[in-house]
């Protein structure tokens, strides 16, 4: 697709110009509105509400209006329920959480919220993580009395955060969460899931004002071929439903949207992999923002510099490299065999710097390398499930590894021996790699951090979009803020990765299933 | 092999009633399951895997009251799967011995035994394994082809 063609889809899209099927209905007098109003439509069913989007946040927001007694309609996409949640590692972060307690880790929600706000770089809006604070651990004990299991055992402590308090499902996967909440939901009377079923456009009371319905289309089938299926996927039949009390939006992110996200950040190129499922595009976001929804942080898309592309979605590379090859290997830029950055740097310094590399050079994708020693002994399992499926490569020499990545061999060889030098003679690196230098060190085994001995294993490197901090303002009541009247736009409330603000700049790790659970809860609660 | 004897018998019956149908409503528009001509031009256009080949399936047997013209039939959907292949726990149950390793298809961790059986697999064009989206890498050591 030419840039010229992208760009007019985009202002289209920009000016609700863009009449999709569920639109033709409308007069001609409408073309400036996006979103139809209950007069021009007939309701094919009525619901007290409906929520869009099938995973943390949306589940939960279901299941507690459902359990409240009303009739809930759920609407996902896709064939499969849970979008990026049943594939999700199964980490929440719980402060002061009655696990932290049993196992006896002192924590403070000002502490939390520090965390938050040093990843986030300051710009994360407080008052949403005051929430989490609150109300974590309702969220934790609702998932748990709709069936999720998590492990009792000392929470872990995940990166960024100043204590141990991410609880881990007991199958380390979110789906720990998603299947018995799917179950649980299923059972609840008044409460039904459509898959396959596409959220097309919000219905709009006759005043404009306020959401009370949505249409949508049935037997969708989502097409990851389509450049944007949002707006290129026909597939389905219209329905209309109505929703007495209001509407959900709980449809995720968008590091899968091709034409959104590069319109966001221009380094993220089309054909560009991301650690997310196919369904994760802009498409409900962009509606909500047609009928007003204020955007905040829209730009902040968190990328993971320990991918690969040597595999697809989040694979096995970003354990080898998180806790293997970057604490003590080194990352080089394959043109000069030079290091380009520190290896434990937080993930936005990290992306940038590769992304240096390949904006020069497209597709010439750093190669992070070590060897035994910088490995942490729980991951040795993965190293053999990495070898064997081709992510890394293992190497006798040093000649060998630049023969197979062309990397310039004595530049590498320099490189290396400066590298492990520098730590020999006490000298801080170029970079200020933290793991090089005090207590850290006492854990190198073997001497040197690259062991000359070998073998050596190296992953080729690229970001991969993971987590879209951007998305619609709401307040403490999960209530979507108007860009028109500055107040909540009644019935529309929205949680989890559709919204934005909680996570600032970049969102600590097992933050997000917090988020999703804690504010689906409270919409649920308050809609 | 006995749901291959039901299915003849049972495509006997459709057929035998669809012609005394026809034969009673003189020359009214074909209902129930007729006959699909198969030509070298249709097995083209819409082959079927070969081990439904194999059974001498043919398009009715599957697409069941839809009239008899390709261009028309629609997708005949989990339903349609299971009128043979039973339910999605037999499935899942059948390759129980992967369960051990967490990697049985019709049962995984995140979907359990759920998923739309055309998530995966299709009649008229290749398979497509789901799991592949996120363990590129694995999936050759876990499974074989998608049939």
């Amino acid at each position: 697709m030419s840039n010229k063609e992208t760009m007019s889809r985009r202002d289209a899209l920009k000016l609700g110009a863009l009449s999709t099927a569920g639109l033709a209905m409308l007069s001609a007098t409408n073309a400036m509105a996006a979103a139809p109003t209950e007069k021009d439509v007939k309701f094919d069913e009525e619901y007290d509400v409906i929520v869009i989007g099938t995973g943390f946040a949306g589940l939960a927001a279901a299941a507690k209006a459902a359990e409240r007694g009303y009739k809930v309609l759920i609407l996902e996409k896709m064939g499969r329920i849970g979008g990026n949640s049943v594939i999700n590692g199964g980490g929440m972060a719980v402060p002061n959480s009655t696990w932290q307690k049993k196992y006896g880790i002192q924590d403070s929600g000002e502490l939390f919220i520090k965390d938050c706000l040093k990843a986030g770089l300051g710009i994360n809006h407080v008052e949403l993580l005051e929430t989490i604070v609150k109300r974590a651990q309702d969220a934790l004990d609702f998932s748990i009395k709709c069936g999720a299991k998590w492990q009792d055992v000392k929470p872990a402590w995940f990166g960024g955060h100043s204590v141990a308090r991410s609880l881990v499902t007991d199958n380390m996967s979110g789906s720990g969460v998603i299947k018995p909440m799917h179950e649980f939901v299923e059972k609840l009377p008044g409460c039904k899931i459509m898959t396959r079923t596409k959220m097309d456009d919000f219905v709009m009371s006759a005043d404009g004002t306020s959401v009370v319905g949505v249409t949508a289309r049935i037997n969708y089938r989502f097409d990851p071929k389509l450049f944007s299926d949002d707006i290129e996927n026909k597939t389905g039949e219209k329905k209309v439903y109505k929703a007495k009390k209001g509407v959900v939006l709980a449809s995720g992110g968008f590091s899968m949207d091709k034409m959104f996200r590069k319109l966001q950040d221009p380094r993220l190129v089309e054909d560009m992999d991301a650690t997310n499922h196919d369904g994760a595009t802009a498409g409900a976001l962009l509606k909500a923002f047609q009928i007003g929804a204020m955007p905040v942080h829209i730009d902040w898309i968190q990328q993971g510099p320990w991918a690969s592309p040597d595999e697809r979605g989040f694979g096995v590379a970003p354990l080898l490299t998180q806790q293997g090859l970057f604490k003590f290997g080194i990352a080089v830029d394959v043109r000069n065999g030079k290091r380009f950055m520190n290896e434990m740097a937080d993930r936005k310094t990290r992306a940038d710097a590769e992304y240096v590399i390949l904006r020069e050079a497209p597709k010439t994708y750093p190669v992070t390398l070590g060897t035994y020693n910088t490995f942490e002994e729980q991951i040795y399992p993965i190293i053999e499930k990495g070898l064997t499926g081709g992510v890394m490569k293992k190497f006798d020499t040093l000649d060998a590894l630049a023969a197979n990545y062309k990397i310039p061999a004595d530049a590498l060889k320099a490189t290396v021996k400066k590298y492990n030098e520098d730590v020999k003679n006490g000298v801080e690196d170029e970079f200020k790699k933290q793991t090089l230098k005090g207590d850290s060190l006492k854990e190198l085994k073997g001497g040197d951090p690259i062991d000359m001995k070998g073998p050596f294993y190296a992953i080729r490197l690229v970001p991969k979009p993971h987590h879209t901090m951007g998305g619609l303002q709401i307040n403490t009541k999960a209530q979507v803020i108007s860009g028109n009247t500055g107040k909540p736009i009644p019935g529309l409330f929205a949680a989890g990765e559709v919204t934005g603000g909680t996570h600032g700049a970049s969102r600590l790790g097992t933050v997000a299933v917090t988020d999703c659970l804690t504010f689906g809860l409270i919409a649920g609660e308050n809609i | 092999m006995r749901s291959k004897k039901t299915l003849f018998t049972v495509g006997f019956f459709v057929i035998l009633s669809a012609v005394s149908f026809l034969i009673a409503s003189e020359g009214s528009p074909p209902q129930a399951s007729p006959h699909v001509a198969m030509t070298p031009e249709l097995k083209e256009k819409y082959p079927i895997k070969a081990h439904h080949a194999k059974l001498s399936l043919r398009c009715t047997d599957c697409h069941e009251k839809q009239g008899d013209n390709p261009e028309d039939f629609k997708a005949i959907g989990d339903e349609g799967c299971l009128s043979c292949h039973k339910t999605k726990q037999y499935l899942a149950d059948r390759l129980k011995f992967m369960d051990a390793l967490h990697v049985n298809p019709h049962n995984s961790i995140h979907d359990g035994p759920k998923l739309y059986c055309d998530e995966c697999h299709n009649e008229h064009k290749p398979s497509d394994n789901m799991c592949l989206s996120c363990h590129s890498n694995d999936v050759k050591i876990w499974m074989r082809k998608t049939p």
